[in-house]
C-alpha cells in the first residue's frame, strides 16, 4: 500500500467516524466534500509548524490539531513512514491509530456493513478491476483519478499551495455589555466581502444585533472573545470566502435571484451558498421592558 | 413464479418518510444566545414535529440537569429551549437516542 492510499483511506474513515462518535467540532467544521478536500489537507498539515497566530485559511485546523494531541506517542511515530517533514508523520500516525481502532471496533461489533467493507476493500484493489470483468466502484474510480493526479502533479503533494493568511480579528470588550471587533472593515476588505453579508453573518450566528459604528469598527451586543469571532470568522470563509471545489480564496460572491453564488477565479466553478438566516430567536431581554415598548 | 416487470411500483410510496423513518429529514439548527452576564441560552430549531417534543425536552432536561421548555412558532414551528450552552450535549443526544443523524445537525454560535 502507498502512502497516498494511507491518507485517502483516513479521510474516507473520518466520516463514518463522525456519525458514530459525535463531537462538536465535527459539528461546526461541518462535513464538507473530504474527498476533494484531501490534498488539500495535506497541505494544511504541513503548514502546521508556522503557525504565527494569524487566522488563516485552512479551517480544519483546529479539528485537525486536537485530533493529533490524542494518538500521538513515540511507537506510533517511527512506524510511520519515515518522511523529513515532521507534521507530516504525525498524520500518518494518526491515520493508523484510527485504522486500528476502526477494525477493533467492527471486531466487537461484528457488524456487517456491506459499505464499509467496499472500503476497507478500495485500498487493496485499487486497479483490481482491471483484470476482471467486473465493474468498477465509484471509490475505485476516485482512488484512481487522485493517483494519476499525484503523479502528473507532484508539486500538489510537495504542498505549494499558496497560503492565504489574514490578520486576526482584533475584540475589545466595551463596557460589560458590548464588544468591539476593531478591524471590521479591514476584514471585509481582505475577504473581498461586502461588509452588509459579513455583518449577516456574525450576528446571525452569535444570535445577537449590532452595527458598525463611526470609527469602522463593529459593536456587537453580548460579551465575545476574540477566539469565538475567529470561529465564526472561519465558518465564514469555509462558507462563503474559499471555493468549495477548490479551497481557492480567489472567489468572487455575487448575488443572482435571491441566491448568493460563489464564482472561482481559479478553477471557474460556481455554486450557491447557503442563505444567511438568524432561525428562531429567543427572548433574552427583560419582557416586561418589550412590553413596555410595544404598548 | 412471478414476473417482476408486472409488479406495480409506487415510486413515491416512500416520498412523504424519508429513507430512514426513525430520522427525520430537514436540518436541526442548534444556536446558542448570550443573556445577561455568563448566561446563556440553547435553542434547538427544526426537529420534526412528528415528535413530541415536550418528551424530549422532559429527557433532556433531566439528562443535562438544566432546565427547558417548548416553544411554538408560528414560522419555525416548535422550537426547543434549555438553558445553558446544551450545544454539544444536545447534539450527543440526538445523535445517541436516534432522532437525528449527525449531519443533521447544525451548529450555530462561537
Ligand atoms: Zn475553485
Amino acid at each position: 500500500m502507498t502512502e497516498e492510499d494511507a491518507i485517502f483511506d483516513a479521510s474516507l474513515k473520518k466520516k463514518k467516524k463522525k456519525k458514530k462518535a459525535y463531537d462538536i467540532d465535527a459539528a461546526l467544521a461541518e462535513s464538507d466534500n473530504l474527498e476533494s478536500g484531501l490534498q488539500v489537507d495535506i497541505d494544511m498539515e504541513k503548514k502546521d509548524d508556522d503557525d504565527d497566530g494569524n487566522v488563516d485559511i485552512d479551517l480544519d485546523f483546529t479539528k485537525k490539531k486536537k485530533k493529533k494531541k490524542k494518538p500521538f506517542n513515540m511507537e506510533e511515530l517511527e512506524e510511520a513512514a519515515l518522511d523529513d517533514n515532521f507534521d507530516l508523520e504525525l498524520d500518518f500516525s494518526k491515520t493508523k491509530k484510527k485504522k486500528k481502532k476502526k477494525k477493533d471496533l467492527d471486531e466487537l461489533m461484528a457488524e456487517v456493513d456491506e459499505k464499509q467493507d467496499d472500503k476497507e476493500n478500495v485500498d487493496d484493489n485499487a486497479v483490481q478491476w482491471l483484470g476482471s470483468d467486473r465493474d468498477y466502484t465509484y471509490d475505485e474510480l476516485l482512488n484512481r483519478v487522485f493517483e494519476i493526479m499525484r503523479d502528473k502533479n507532484p508539486d500538489m503533494v510537495a504542498g505549494k499551495k499558496q497560503k492565504f493568511v489574514m490578520r486576526p480579528p482584533q475584540v475589545v470588550r466595551i463596557g460589560t455589555k458590548k464588544t468591539s471587533f476593531a478591524n471590521f472593515t479591514e476584514i471585509c476588505k481582505t475577504l473581498h466581502r461586502q461588509p452588509k453579508h459579513l455583518l449577516d453573518f456574525l450576528l446571525a450566528e452569535l444570535g445577537t444585533s449590532g452595527s458598525v459604528d463611526g470609527n469602522s469598527q463593529l459593536i456587537i451586543k453580548g460579551r465575545f472573545q476574540q477566539k469565538q469571532i475567529e470561529n465564526v470568522l472561519r465558518r465564514y470563509i469555509k462558507e462563503y470566502v474559499t471555493c468549495h471545489t477548490c479551497r481557492s480564496p480567489d472567489t468572487i460572491l455575487q448575488k443572482d435571484t435571491r441566491l448568493f453564488f460563489l464564482q472561482c477565479e481559479t478553477c471557474g466553478s460556481r455554486c450557491s451558498v447557503a442563505s444567511i438566516k438568524s432561525g428562531f430567536q429567543a427572548v433574552t431581554s427583560k419582557r416586561a421592558a418589550i412590553r413596555a415598548k410595544t404598548a | 413464479m412471478s414476473i417482476q416487470n408486472l409488479n406495480t411500483f409506487d415510486p413515491f410510496a416512500d416520498a412523504s418518510k424519508g429513507a430512514d423513518d426513525d430520522v427525520q429529514d430537514g436540518l436541526v439548527h442548534i444556536r446558542i444566545q448570550q443573556r445577561n452576564g455568563r448566561k446563556t441560552l440553547t435553542t434547538v430549531q427544526g426537529l420534526s414535529s412528528d415528535y413530541d417534543l415536550k418528551k424530549i425536552v422532559r429527557a433532556c432536561k433531566k439528562e443535562f440537569a438544566c432546565n427547558g421548555t417548548v416553544i411554538e412558532h408560528p414560522e419555525y414551528g416548535e422550537v426547543l429551549q434549555l438553558q445553558g450552552d446544551q450545544r454539544e450535549n444536545i447534539c450527543q443526544w440526538l445523535t445517541k437516542s436516534g432522532l437525528a443523524k449527525p449531519d443533521q445537525l447544525k451548529v450555530h454560535g462561537f
